[in-house]
């Protein structure tokens, strides 16, 4: 049969945000592909060479509209190492806190958004229903529902509210029920099986290879999580472990990354309770936040979706000189040719909806 | 292979300048832009530095700087006791009349499209890239808005 190019996108329900993807057909079957990005391009890291150090949380938080916390502590982390500032620890407790519910909330938003590309609408409004929870949770010290500018340079904007960690312990408890329920909706289902296994394959070193990071490489097997790796805030000091899966010896399919992201709300909810167990009192603010800075200094954090950098050069005065983003998303959805070749079109929204999509953070 | 050892490798090598430690994971060095290829090579082949983590350009004007991050995430590379991920930071220096330097895409894939990117946004030129267009810009963009004289056609404000 005649081989010929589809193009998916920009408009098209599988994208998850605006981009295309060129996909060289012949016949059902997948030949190539092409992505094209940059319908969202903000130029955020040079809107940031114009605004101070403290300024630039709020284009951070909307680098990710799924989770804006996750980037702005990237932000917020680069920025303290290369000021040399110390967080109290409080404050750290705190973040975690944060961090994680972001990571819950990160999580549930891409599972409801996989669900319906599968054609599994009512999956969409169950996970977006404890969604809401979670952004119940995080509007409360932040004030917000979704760009929440709570992290600032050397702490955070202000200590938790009065009950909060009743609320959440209520929250987290029916959350696990929810988890349960979802098992025998999902994971026991033929159908939702049917779609997602020994679709989308990739293995662990080839991952490495094309720069997939994050859940997606767990889902190969390899343990590896940079809140364990190159570790920030008190994860040290909190008992957790890192979830992997695997579909066979050393690859994943689309069922392994979704078992991965589930396992990793459970291990989430494990590490929010711990962090109110061991939080100490205290500030929750540096005392002393510079406003300048000179040198270079990069910090890698654990983001939803995998491997974000930040790189920062300063130049004495009080913007960056140079600031770089490393979004896990933008090398992953390069490397796609590689893993969509050889399934067939109707597996593209399977295979690119289990990757976990946002074109915020890609670009830029 | 320690993290420590590595370091008295990299001393052997020719070319490779101003090693230094940034963290208990993270080296940071020079390279000389003549050799850069093979070295890379020599950096995932043999350091098992399997990772491409970001490629940067910086505009210092005048002249350019790239700075290569690479990561180990197999954990080949031990930290001494700990559990931590090595990480190297490569920086190689471009004179701004030929910003041009040899592609690390066939080596990493993940480099691929940094490259492209530090085309686009940048002007550097990757030679050896199989692909070097413009990733983020439209097609047809005039100039490199990272640079820094890079003119602004609307009226820019001071914050």
């Amino acid at each position: 049969m005649a081989e010929m190019w589809i193009s998916m996108g920009p408009q098209h329900p599988m994208t998850h945000g605006l981009w295309t993807l060129k996909v060289k057909v012949d016949g059902e079957t997948i030949v190539d592909a092409d992505p094209e990005l940059g319908y969202l391009h903000r130029s955020v890291e040079k809107m940031g060479e114009r605004r101070k150090y403290f300024m630039n949380t709020t284009l951070t938080d909307r680098l990710c509209y799924a989770s804006s916390t996750t980037w702005t502590h990237s932000y917020v982390v680069a920025v303290e190492e290369l000021m040399e500032v110390e967080v109290p620890t409080r404050a750290q407790y705190i973040r975690t806190v944060m961090l994680e519910l972001q990571r819950l909330a990160s999580h549930l938003m891409w599972a409801g958004a996989y669900m319906p590309d599968l054609g599994h609408i009512t999956g969409a409004l169950y996970f977006w229903r404890d969604r809401e929870l979670f952004l119940n949770l995080l509007e409360l010290p932040s004030g917000s529902r979704l760009l929440y500018n709570y992290i600032r340079i050397g702490g955070v904007k202000r200590d938790l509210p009065d009950g909060f960690q009743e609320k959440t312990e209520r929250i987290l408890t029916l959350f696990e029920q929810r988890l349960d329920e979802y098992a025998d909706l999902f994971e026991n289902s033929k159908i939702f099986r049917m779609r997602t296994e020994d679709v989308g394959k990739f293995t662990g070193s080839q991952a490495m290879n094309l720069g997939i990071t994050g859940p997606n490489l767990r889902g190969c097997g390899v343990k590896h999580d940079l809140r364990r790796d190159d570790t920030y805030e008190i994860y040290e000091e909190i008992d957790w472990d890192i979830c992997t899966r695997e579909a066979g010896p050393g690859y994943s399919d689309c069922f392994s990354r979704y078992m991965v992201r589930i396992d990793e709300m459970r291990e989430s909810v494990k590490i929010i309770r711990e962090c109110f167990k061991k939080m100490p009192k205290g500030p929750t603010m540096s005392s002393r936040v510079p406003v300048r800075a000179s040198g270079e200094a990069f910090r890698r954090t654990e983001d939803s979706r995998g491997e974000a950098l930040m790189y920062l050069v300063g130049d004495g005065s009080d913007r960056p000189y140079r600031w770089k983003i490393k979004s896990p998303m933008f090398t992953t959805i390069s490397a796609c040719p590689y893993y969509l070749k050889g399934y067939k079109l109707a597996d593209i929204p399977a295979i690119m909806g289990s990757i976990d999509i946002c074109i915020g953070e890609t670009d830029k | 292979m320690n993290f420590k050892d590595l370091q008295k490798l990299l001393k052997a090598n020719e070319g490779v300048t101003n090693i230094s430690t940034l963290r208990e994971n993270v080296i940071k060095f020079d390279l000389d832009k003549s050799i850069s290829k093979e070295f890379f090579k020599k950096l995932k082949e043999e350091y098992y530095f399997e990772h491409c983590s970001l490629i940067t350009a910086i505009d210092n004007q005048p002249d350019f700087e790239l700075v290569y991050h690479l990561s180990c995430l197999s954990g080949e590379l031990s930290v001494g006791n700990t559990k931590m991920a090595a990480m190297v930071e490569v920086h190689i220096h471009l004179t701004r009349d030929s910003p041009s330097i040899d592609s690390v895409s066939d080596l990493w894939f993940g480099a691929n499209w940094h490259e492209r990117e530090a085309f686009d946004l940048m002007g550097i030129y990757f030679i050896g890239h199989p692909d070097l267009r413009r990733v983020l810009l439209p097609e047809g963009f005039a100039g490199h808005p990272l640079r820094k004289d890079y003119v602004y056609e609307i009226h820019e404000e001071e914050w």
